[in-house]
């Protein structure tokens, strides 16, 4: 995924947390190998060489990412597009058979804007697996996934800062058991919206934080869904964030307790550009 | 990354009247419709053909009902169990009756569960022995347990009357590798071993059509190739998962970490020249066409903990070969500090070089001229090879009769090998296995190709520790 990816954990024994983060990259390793659109036998690749009526079977973890992506994109009123406009629709998931079958050739996907989240999403249940519980991983500082803060703290330190000037800090936050992500624009980068071809205007960084769902108790096997998959889903809203209007962001937040946004316009002509943020109103 | 998305564009379908004849000056000078020159006639054939055969044996499940329905067995449900059940399951006509580990709390039932998301009911078992007695129907058993236990597993299922796929190394020695080929000739059973490049339809090119028809290197003199690795953490296991002690005895096992870890113990495995070695080494001697002559190598554990880790982290190893053209020296290395360069195999003859390794994304086949070997033009024609990468305008000296336009060096031509795998790196010598099975296919592997393979990599832990040159005689490849 041509980042870097990073655990941080807490137990008494290093080598023992030395070999989960060194799981945690193997699976990420495997995720690459299926979700780059660059290989040519991933199984991206695949979905994109289909021709109309064609079909290709995938893993599952292919499978379920692509799922999590269709939702978003339904979500998101196709802001969140993995297609990039050329017609996430047109593929039919079928996640028995495993199998994607394009009903029109020429849809290409690039799962870039989710990937990562998926991967640390994985990772995460992967260090509870472990039983790591107290543990800190993300994919290139964008896709943050928290799960029970270390020892003595009430939750894991965190900071938003401005992708055009970093040193100045917008805003702190404690946070534990959910996913952040981050989408902005450095000088000179431009994000297309997927439902009009047009660059996107007025808006320099959004964040999404997911509260990440209780962990399921039940006799679950290692590593078999249903996913949690909070930092997928936190990926793919930052970067429909970056395109929605203001308001359409106020009611995806409102209609969903406890996800929280920020967003950080444009400057104005002063040159300022102060942090938004969303939330659900908190019940009483 | 701009640049990349080149090597993902679709190539348009051949003109009406077929590939037009080409001089090599419409070669040079027709950049703009160079890209699509390559993938004309043969090459771009067989693609199809290729992606066509996978597309239907990958397509909607309802495909697979003409296919003569397997019933298998996997014994070995670890990581390299996964990649293999990854592939087989974009294989149609397989059904899963059993899966086999003696993991049962964590890999065996990882594995079994994504079976049955498949609709697949596999049987759990930890004893093969057990599985072999309970599961009558089964008509092959996949292998891709640690390999020390290559050879019992695969004998039984062979007297079993099953056939079996097992992955590299054959055996971690020789005497189970024979009782291998010995037990697969007297039941009459397939045996594939799992050096799966054999089936890699880049690599069929390459030896079929590059080396052994157009001969594009001429005489290949020397060999170069590696597979070097980053330092990586041992592999460890979730504490609550951990196997209880009596039953880690039980299948051979010190503890957990020698469990997790087995390809660094003596006894257990080859160390990394034979888990990464052996894939490459293979194909040395596949593209040459003989068995080495001579191994000299050096090596040793220069980095990690010897308490955990018995076999040569860093092995550099020279191999002699005596061709029909003439005397070879091939190179390999491998190291596991430092992944610089990652792994490819590089073929030198004195008309030209190939650098091939089976990575979809790295050395995924270029070939290089010589300046003085006969042009290609008939093979690029054909469709063999792409057309060269041209460094500058080479026809400066033709239109100004000049003797040399002085400029910048020239590089050597670069060709693109034009033949790429859609599929996971296991599934086309999968796919040959059950082909064989059902009667379609002769195996690309069979037991006497992997044990001369054996014979050569395991020959080079014992020529580091003799510090000698150690020779092979022609009847040591053979049983």
């Amino acid at each position: 995924m041509a980042t870097i990816f990073e655990v941080h954990t807490a137990h008494p024994d290093a080598q023992y947390a030395a070999q989960a983060a060194q799981a945690v990259f193997d699976l990420v390793d495997r995720l690459e190998r299926e979700l780059s659109r660059f290989l040519t036998n991933s199984d991206v690749a695949r979905i994109n060489g289909l021709a109309a009526g064609a079909s290709t079977r995938v893993t599952p973890t292919t499978l379920e990412c692509l799922v999590i992506a269709r939702h978003l994109y339904d979500l998101t009123g196709g802001a969140f597009d993995v297609s990039i406009g050329t017609g996430l629709p047109l593929l039919e998931l079928d996640p028995d058979g495993l199998v994607v079958r394009a009903r029109e050739g020429g849809v290409r996907i690039d799962l870039g804007g989710i990937g990562k989240g998926y991967a640390v999403d994985l990772a995460a249940e992967l260090l509870e697996e472990w039983d790591l519980g107290a543990s800190l991983v993300h994919g290139g500082f964008s896709s943050v996934l928290v799960l029970e803060p270390p020892p003595a703290l009430e939750g894991w330190a965190l900071t938003l800062s401005d992708p055009a000037a970093p040193a100045r800090l917008l805003a702190r936050l404690s946070a534990r058991q959910a996913a952040l992500s981050a989408s902005g624009l450095r000088k000179g980068d431009h994000i297309r919206d997927p439902r009009t071809g047009e660059a996107v205007r007025g808006r320099r960084a959004a964040w999404t934080l997911v509260p990440r769902p209780e962990t399921a108790k039940a006799d679950r096997a290692p590593r078999e869904g249903p996913r949690m998959a909070a930092a997928a889903v936190a990926d793919a809203l930052t970067t429909a964030f970056m395109l929605l209007g203001l308001e359409e962001i106020e009611s995806i937040c409102a209609a969903s307790p406890g996800l929280e946004a920020w967003v950080l316009p444009e400057a104005g002509a002063d040159g300022s550009a102060d942090l938004m943020h969303f939330a659900a109103p908190v019940e009483p | 990354m701009a640049g990349e998305e080149d090597k993902n564009k679709v190539m348009p379908p051949i003109a009406a009247g077929g590939p037009r004849k080409l001089d090599r000056r419409d070669v040079l000078k027709g950049l703009s419709t160079v890209p699509a020159l390559g993938l004309f006639g043969y090459a771009w054939q067989q693609q199809r053909q290729y992606d066509q055969a996978t597309l239907q044996a990958t397509a909607a499940p309802a495909a697979a009902g003409d296919v003569q329905e397997l019933n298998i067995a996997l014994i070995g449900a670890g990581a390299q169990g996964q990649v293999l059940t990854d592939a087989m399951l974009r294989i149609p006509g397989l059904r899963f009756r059993a899966v086999c580990d003696v993991w049962t709390e964590y890999n065996l039932r990882r594995v079994v569960n994504i079976l049955r998301r498949f609709k697949h009911e596999p049987n759990a078992y930890e004893d093969y022995r057990e599985m072999l007695d309970k599961e009558k129907e089964l008509d092959a058993v996949v292998i891709a347990t640690p390999d020390f236990w290559h050879a019992p597993h695969t004998v039984e299922c062979l007297k079993a009357g099953k056939h079996v796929y097992c992955e590299k190394e054959m055996s971690n020695t020789l005497e189970g590798a024979r009782s291998m080929v010995a037990a697969a000739r007297e039941t009459g059973k397939l045996l594939q071993i799992g050096h799966q490049r054999r089936s890699n339809p880049r690599y069929l090119h390459c030896y079929e059509k590059l080396l052994n028809e157009a001969k594009l290197l001429g005489r290949i003199v020397t060999i170069n190739g590696q597979w070097n690795r980053a330092v990586a953490a041992d592999l460890g296991a979730p504490d609550r998962y951990a196997i209880p002690e009596e039953r880690l005895k039980q299948y051979g096992f010190k503890n957990m970490h020698q469990f997790r870890n087995w390809r660094w113990y003596k006894g257990l495995g080859g160390g990394p020249i034979v888990d990464l070695g052996s894939h490459q080494i293979d194909i040395y001697t596949w593209f040459l066409g003989t068995n080495p002559s001579a191994v000299m190598a050096s090596g040793g554990l220069l980095y990690y903990d010897p308490a955990t880790h018995e076999w040569y982290d860093t092995v550099m190893v020279v191999y002699d070969y005596q061709t029909p053209q003439g005397p070879v020296k091939a190179y390999y290395q491998t190291q596991t500090t430092n992944g610089s360069q990652g792994y490819f195999e590089n073929f030198m003859g004195d008309q030209g070089t190939l650098l091939i390794s089976e990575s979809e994304l790295n050395y995924a086949g270029k070939i290089y001229r010589d300046p003085n070997a006969p042009a290609w033009d008939e093979w690029i024609q054909k469709g063999y090879i792409s057309a060269p990468k041209l460094q500058e305008l080479q026809s400066q000296e033709e239109k100004s009769g000049a003797i040399a336009d002085v400029r910048e060096s020239v590089s050597p031509d670069e060709h693109t090998v034009p033949v790429v795998l859609r599929d996971p790196y296991h599934q086309p010598h999968l796919q040959n296995f059950f082909d064989a099975v059902r009667g379609k296919a002769k195996l690309n592997c069979p037991p006497e190709v992997g044990y001369e393979s054996a014979v050569s990599v395991l020959k080079v832990n014992e020529a580091i520790d003799a510090k000698s040159i150690l020779a092979f005689k022609p009847e040591d490849f053979h049983i």
